[in-house]
């Protein structure tokens, strides 16, 4: 018994277009030159018996020579004084702080190779981001600077301190301004010195400002209730989440964290005990919060305020003008019935807009506050740290400098000259700063404007602190020395202020031991092991909202209207790449976006029949031209489920500065953002026009087909709650044929397994990038992808299905506002696939070599050194997760942005070979750390506990979608899970019997999913 | 010029005879205060003195010399409360190091003067013949390169030599105007030609080559990659013989990875530094041994002044003998602590012997290291298949895995094959 429902992954399989079927047929993109070899210098050509003998008696004889070689002589260098707490082969772990999220940094004989979760770290313990994971390959970065430079020349600290102070000195005798530019600074030991700094230097200002930022929501805050804070959401509080926009599950303010609560509302457990969140989203691109919506409503931009007021006037009774939404029914009645079940569900509701217009965001808090979501959904009194920013501070910082006011700039954690939206203007009014100096890593694009750039380390060589939420803190400690001739930037402004404490691990300690550490009970060193210190949180006020909202509806109905010609615009953060400061990072550039699967590139995103009706096809490359006039050539991807007139494009590419593997990747989205009414605005809008020509994108999307075969199962939360199979088929069973009916295997010591709530996941990749660290994977870069030669061994299935499936179905209220005749109406499933260790494995069998087989412990063992490269075994597996190595991609000048380089060879893990060219590989079920946590309990002389063993992905996963352990234990997590009725196995009707099973996937909708019986 | 010669003379006979007189008195007693005061001297006060140097505590011998033995008696007894009650010399004496020195309320006034009389004197002069015996040991492998050289040497010389008499000769019998018959050598190459043209020879021939090259291709090729006794050269002189031998040094004091990590990990040198701060094998000229000087040289230290100078650190490159390729995991604590009884009782170690011997042979017999086992997969696999594991019923781990297969292998002996231990991925990841 499956569902009737079509799954696809992308429009060319949908349509199935001839390309598609051609490709399909391949195992791999590129034809293998058969032909040419018989066409050409193959048959044609004549050669002779005795050159034959010749050759091969050539062949054999080099090969006897080359195996003569003597053995290379090894050297092994031991420490000359080894630190106490070094044990070579075993790692060692410290606490650390990645942009506010506690982190455990794992370093291996003094370098830092992984970052984990740190379990202390209480709200952030679930899980760490795709650019928390690569984070490590960062410090290994060859393109950063290796000393300090002075007017474009290296030099020393000292020259570097006494050119500084003296322009200081001169600025300061000049009565002119000093500002320190960065973005939001969450750590209140670097603030201390920015203060001392300024009271040193009185004319200094500091000056947050975010490229991605939350001005609008903070300003809201400060006129709606006077608190200008950004507040703590509490997603996991919340039975119904209604979103405009925001992308809480990615991008907005910590998405990891919302992440863990709103799938503990999801999951495998809430679903036990019958409960699930209820969860629309009204937006206009396809956001990865879009797509794990129950309800997904296309908007347009211009829509999002008229909506907005819809909702408010559903929700209070009133009548506000400017409400309807005249071209999108769909919406209208959405918001009707969102509105109703957002007055059944008082206090335990929340509505988000990702806007950063200061009215909207008034208006949402309004909402809020008549659905009584303050006190319980909505924090205001433990608020979020993590952004400060203010738009206009910047504004006025360009005006500064243009009236020849500012003497001195500095730039912490900033590079306005590549994300300020008016960078031409920014860049103008710097050259009239007499002292610029730039804390950056490397020449970025501010720091190439600079007269100096004092080199800073990265997080993993720095000291410091964090303070994401009200008396919450966290602690930054260096995992290795410096390694390139570095120094911080707060040492750098304690020197040039000549303070007391000028060495700043003395700095922090100190302002930790004066302040924070009393108030929590807790010693510098105990600190140094928890890394995390919170005070208890303030009991979480209700706030009523009693302003007038007539001004503000006014100001929303004028920016819709103002958005309201040509093409809206929508630029956005994409989840890979963010806001581009990791924009060298090869892991990251390679993370396939979790939507539209594309990688080392952004992209024009258009509805298909937009698209049509355009007359532009995928991958032509389309001139777009923003409202400022500034004009980039972007490839176009048709994406199912944007907004019609509407299009996206991703911020945080096209980078010209950053290093090899970033440079020129993609184009600058920045300037399409405006500037007005105090705030940046990130919807805007641009004029289309083809610019001729093509550029194909370099999309995992298609890349492993499925043949229509029945592999993703899905339910309704009604359906689940009358029958928790429903959906699974797992009523009706497949009849399964067997070859090895005598020979059975037991697996009886240990049966490794996986379980996979794909109600859980929500397709951040995250789990992607931490598998690629752990396992010493390759980046293989753009072209390679495009030739289907990615590496990743576990990859995130993205499949569209239509709301509607079947004309004449029962409709129901919600089948309504689902009906759709188009594209634009879609859902979506993310499914994680790796390598399933099959007990019946077909790869396995086909292997002339035996260099994949099985173990007594369930899994799909892969002897790299024994496999000869037939690629049987790639062609054989149904789940196509096995990749063939097509290079030696750390001996290759090709891919030197990652593997092929000393220097970033750092990263790789020493307990993992480097697989070379003509090797297949695949997902080990990371054999290292199930050989360490057995080996860790066979050492302590104790039995393996459930837990002691911890995939990369399922660590790193924020939802706990992962679940993995023994299943010949009945009391194990995966066991249990393995139980739930939920479970189906992909592909499970051939009998390989996959080790993973996956869980339905569950929607709260009230249509009810018919199941057909499967003939 | 006679007389004072030969008041001379009188003199120092008389000097003589009062010196030898003295001399016999003296003997016996100094004689026995000098083996105990060494073995006093070794066992107490070695670890940070020596005799002639500073090292943690001054040199000996001058102090010794210097001071009286009213002070050092109570020094050497109980040196804190001699600072305590104020003595000035002692509160001097104290200055010396931050390190306090170690008091010895147990040792009596005649022990520590047999300590003082054997400092005072320090260590005699090293025989000649022991260093002379060192120079032959070292000859003697060049002597017997040397010898063969000579014999192939005279072979080559006698043959120019017969060759040179057979042309002088005939020379002499040319000018004499006698005839040379020249021998018949046709005869042997019709002979050769011959055997050749025998099949059954040829047969026989070819056969033998077959069998010959091919065995010797064989075993070759089994022995391709194989370093067992690959004992490179390395940068210092170590010796296992005399550390682990001799000195019966364990293991763990220098490789302290094995029983905790996959590492057996190389010492560094603030490992060796612990011992060669005093133990410097002075040479007769006064200066450090060489090879321990190489220590002193890679971590930036000065003997003389006892102090260490980064700046000139250099890292000794060691040679790794032992050498496993990369695709190869192999974790020295899975063996060493998880596997040691079933290992031990494998390989038939001696009780007394560490387990490390099991793989690394009897280091405390290698003057210079070498590789003992072939460090092949057979060798693995054969270990594995064999090893008795039967010994971790009760070990909690064990318990349940043990029990499983218990029932399908009734009776048989618990391998780690029988656990897993052949699979490809327990090795290979």
């Amino acid at each position: 018994m499956e569902s009737n429902k079509k799954y696809w992954k992308g429009l060319e399989e949908y349509k199935n277009t001839p390309d598609f079927v051609e490709n399909n047929k391949n195992e791999f993109a590129e034809p293998l030159p058969i032909e040419d070899v018989l066409s050409e210098a193959g048959l044609s050509t004549v050669t002779p018996r005795r050159d034959f003998l010749k050759a091969l008696g050539f062949g054999l004889g080099a090969v006897t020579l080359a195996a003569c070689q003597k053995a290379p002589v090894h050297k092994s260098i031991p420490y000359l004084i080894r630190p106490e707490e070094v044990v070579p082969g075993i790692p060692n772990y410290y606490v650390s702080t990645f942009k506010g999220s506690p982190v455990l940094v794992k370093t291996v004989v003094g370098r830092p190779i992984k970052i984990e979760v740190n379990p202390n770290g209480g709200m952030f313990s679930t899980g760490t981001d795709a650019q928390a994971q690569a984070s490590v390959l960062d410090l290994y970065d060859v393109s950063k600077l290796k000393a300090p430079v002075l007017k474009k020349k290296e030099t020393t600290w000292s020259e570097m301190d006494a050119f500084v102070k003296g322009e200081l000195n001169k600025a300061q005798a000049s009565g002119k301004k000093i500002r320190i530019v960065s973005s939001s600074l969450n750590s209140p030991s670097a603030k201390a010195v920015v203060a001392d700094f300024a009271s040193k230097y009185p004319t200094t200002k500091h000056v947050q400002y975010d490229a991605v930022s939350y001005t609008g929501i903070i300003k809201a805050n400060e006129n709606s209730f006077g608190k200008a804070v950004l507040p703590k959401y509490n997603f996991d509080k919340a039975d119904l989440i209604v979103s405009f926009a925001a992308d809480f599950l990615g991008t907005w303010i910590s998405g990891e964290e919302f992440t863990a609560q709103y799938v503990s509302n999801r999951n495998h457990k809430s679903l036990e005990k019958k409960k699930m969140s209820r969860h629309f989203q009204f937006e206009t691109g396809m956001s990865l919060t879009g797509t794990n919506a129950d309800t997904r409503v296309p908007i347009k931009l211009s829509e999002e305020g008229p909506a907005l007021i819809a909702l408010y006037n559903a929700i209070t009774g009133n009548n506000l003008a400017g409400a309807a939404l005249p071209n999108n029914a769909y919406a209208t009645k959405a918001l009707k019935l969102v509105g109703a079940e957002l007055l059944q569900n008082k206090g335990k509701a929340l509505v988000v807009s990702g806007s950063n217009d200061v009215s909207t965001q008034i208006l949402v808090n309004a909402i809020n506050a008549a659905i009584g979501s303050y006190g319980t959904t909505i924090d205001l009194d433990n608020p979020c740290k993590r952004y400060e920013g203010n738009d206009a501070e910047f504004a006025e910082l360009i005006n500064e400098m243009n009236r020849g006011e500012v003497a001195a700039v500095f730039f912490l954690n900033s590079n306005p000259a590549y994300d300020a939206t008016n960078a031409k203007a920014f860049t103008d009014a710097l050259t009239k700063v007499a002292l610029k100096v730039s804390f950056a890593d490397r020449a970025d694009e501010t720091a190439d404007l600079c007269d100096a750039v004092a080199i800073t380390p990265n997080y993993l060589e720095s000291w410091g602190d964090a303070n994401t939420y009200e008396g919450y803190y966290s602690v930054v400690q260096p995992t290795i020395n410096p390694v390139f001739n570095s120094r911080q930037a707060e040492q750098s402004l304690l020197i040039w202020s000549d303070a007391a404490v000028q060495d700043y691990y003395q700095y922090v300690r100190n302002n930790w031991e004066k302040t924070i550490l009393p108030s929590v009970g807790k010693t510098w060193n105990e600190l140094l092991q928890l890394g995390v210190v919170s005070s208890t949180a303030k009991a979480a006020g209700a706030y009523s909202f009693g302003m007038s909202l007539e001004a503000v509806v006014a100001s929303i109905s004028a920016s819709s209207k103002a958005l309201q010609k040509d093409i809206e615009l929508h630029v956005y953060e994409s989840i890979p790449m963010r806001d581009g400061k990791h924009a060298n990072n090869a892991f990251l550039q390679e993370l396939p976006d979790p939507v539209s699967k594309v990688t080392w590139d952004n992209y024009i995103a258009l509805a298909p029949k937009q698209a049509e009706k355009l007359g532009y096809k995928e991958f032509d490359l389309i001139t777009v031209k923003g409202e400022n006039g500034y004009a980039v050539d972007l490839p176009l991807l048709i994406q199912p489920g944007q907004a019609m007139g509407t299009a996206s494009v991703a911020l945080g590419y096209g980078r010209v500065k950053v290093g090899k593997a970033g440079d020129n990747v993609g184009k600058n989205a920045f300037p399409f953002v405006t500037f007005n009414n105090g705030t940046l605005k990130y919807a805007t809008t641009a004029k289309l026009s083809a610019a001729g020509g093509r550029e194909e994108l370099a999309q995992t999307q298609t890349h492993h087909s499925f043949e229509g075969r029945n592999i993703i199962r899905e339910t309704s939360l009604k359906d689940f709650l009358k029958d928790p199979a429903a959906g699974s088929g797992n009523h009706h069973k497949h009849k399964v044929y067997d070859l090895w009916t005598t020979d059975k295997h037991e697996k009886l010591g240990n049966d490794w397994v996986m379980a996979i709530d794909l109600n859980a996941c929500t397709g951040c990749g995250s789990c992607i990038v931490a598998c690629n660290v752990e396992n010493n994977i390759p980046v293989v870069g753009k072209d390679e992808v495009r030739k289907r030669r990615e590496m990743h061994w576990l990859r995130i299935d993205r499949y569209y299905s239509f709301n509607d499936e079947k004309a004449g179905h029962e409709v129901t209220k919600e089948k309504e506002i689902a009906h759709m005749e188009d594209l634009d109406q879609v859902s979506v499933v993310h499914q994680p696939m790796l390598c399933q260790h099959c007990d019946h494995a077909p790869c396995e069998t086909v292997c002339p070599v035996l260099a994949t087989v099985h173990s007594s412990d369930g899994l799909n063992h892969m002897a790299y050194n024994r496999c000869v490269g037939t690629r049987y075994c790639a062609n054989n597996c149904p789940y196509k997760v096995r990749r063939f190595n097509w290079f030696n991609y750390w001996n290759d000048s090709r891919f030197d942005n990652y593997l092929n380089n000393e220097f970033t060879q750092l990263v790789l893990n020493p307990d993992v070979t480097t697989r070379s060219r003509g090797v297949m590989e695949k997902c080990s079920m990371c054999i290292q750390r199930i050989q360490a946590g057995k080996l860790t309990a066979k050492m302590e002389k104790r039995a393996l506990k459930d837990g002691d063993i911890k995939m990369a992905c399922q660590q790193a996963c924020s939802a706990n979608a992962i679940i993995f352990g023994d299943k010949n234990d009945p009391n194990s997590e995966v066991a249990k899970a393995l139980r739930s009725e939920r479970i189906y196995y992909v592909l499970e009707e051939i009998n390989v019997q996959p080790g993973i099973g996956y869980m339905t996937k569950v929607r709260n909708i009230d249509s009810e999913t018919k199941e057909a019986h499967h003939a | 010029m006679r007389n004072i010669s030969l008041n001379f003379k009188k003199v120092w006979k008389s000097a003589f005879v009062f010196a030898a007189f003295s001399f016999l008195i003296l003997s016996g007693a100094q004689a026995q205060d000098l083996v105990e005061g060494k073995t006093l001297f070794k066992d107490k006060c070695a670890s940070c003195h020596n005799l002639a140097t500073n090292s943690t505590g001054p040199a000996l011998t001058p102090k010794m010399n210097e001071l009286d033995e009213a002070y050092l008696i109570p020094w050497i007894k109980n040196n804190l409360a001699l600072t305590a009650s104020g003595n000035k010399q002692a509160i001097e004496a104290s200055k010396f190091s931050p390190t306090e020195m170690k008091a010895f309320p147990t040792l009596t006034d005649d022990q520590i003067k047999s300590i003082i009389a054997y400092a005072k004197v320090g260590e005699p002069k090293k025989e000649v013949a022991a260093g002379e015996a060192a120079v032959d040991e070292g000859a003697s492998a060049l002597s017997i390169v040397g010898i063969i050289a000579i014999i192939i040497l005279s072979i080559i010389v006698l043959i120019v030599l017969g060759r040179a008499v057979k042309m002088l000769e005939r020379l002499i019998l040319q000018k004499q105007g006698i005839e040379i018959v020249e021998e018949e050598s046709v005869s042997l190459t019709v002979g050769v030609g011959r055997l050749f043209k025998n099949k059954k020879f040829v047969f026989f021939t070819v056969l033998c080559l077959v069998v010959v090259l091919g065995s010797f291709g064989w075993m070759g090729m089994w022995e391709t990659g194989v370093h067992t006794g690959y004992k490179p050269t390395q940068p210092i002189k170590f010796s296992h013989e005399l550390h682990a031998g001799i000195n019966q040094i364990d293991c763990q004091y220098c490789h302290t990875g094995p029983f905790k990590s996959k590492n057996a990990t190389i010492p560094s040198l603030n490992v060796c530094m612990n011992c060669h701060k005093n133990v410097q094998a002075v040479q007769e000229d006064g200066s450090v041994s060489p090879e321990i000087q190489k220590i002193y040289n890679a971590i930036g230290y000065d003997p003389a002044t006892q102090t260490y100078d980064k700046t000139k650190e250099k890292p000794i490159e060691w040679v790794r003998v032992h050498n496993l390729p990369d695709f190869a995991y192999f974790n020295h604590s899975q063996h060493v602590v998880v596997g040691e009884a079933a290992i031990r009782k494998e390989k038939g170690l001696k009780p007394t012997d560490p387990v490390c011997f099991a793989c690394h042979g009897p280091v405390n017999t290698m003057e210079e290291l070498e590789q003992h086992s072939p460090l092949t997969m057979k060798w693995c696999i054969n270990c594995h298949k064999d090893a008795d594991i039967s010994d971790k019923k009760d070990d909690a781990f064990y318990t349940n895995v043990i029990k499983a297969h218990e029932k399908i292998k009734k009776g048989e002996k618990i391998t780690p094959a029988l656990l897993g231990g052949l699979e490809c991925g327990k090795c290979h990841y």
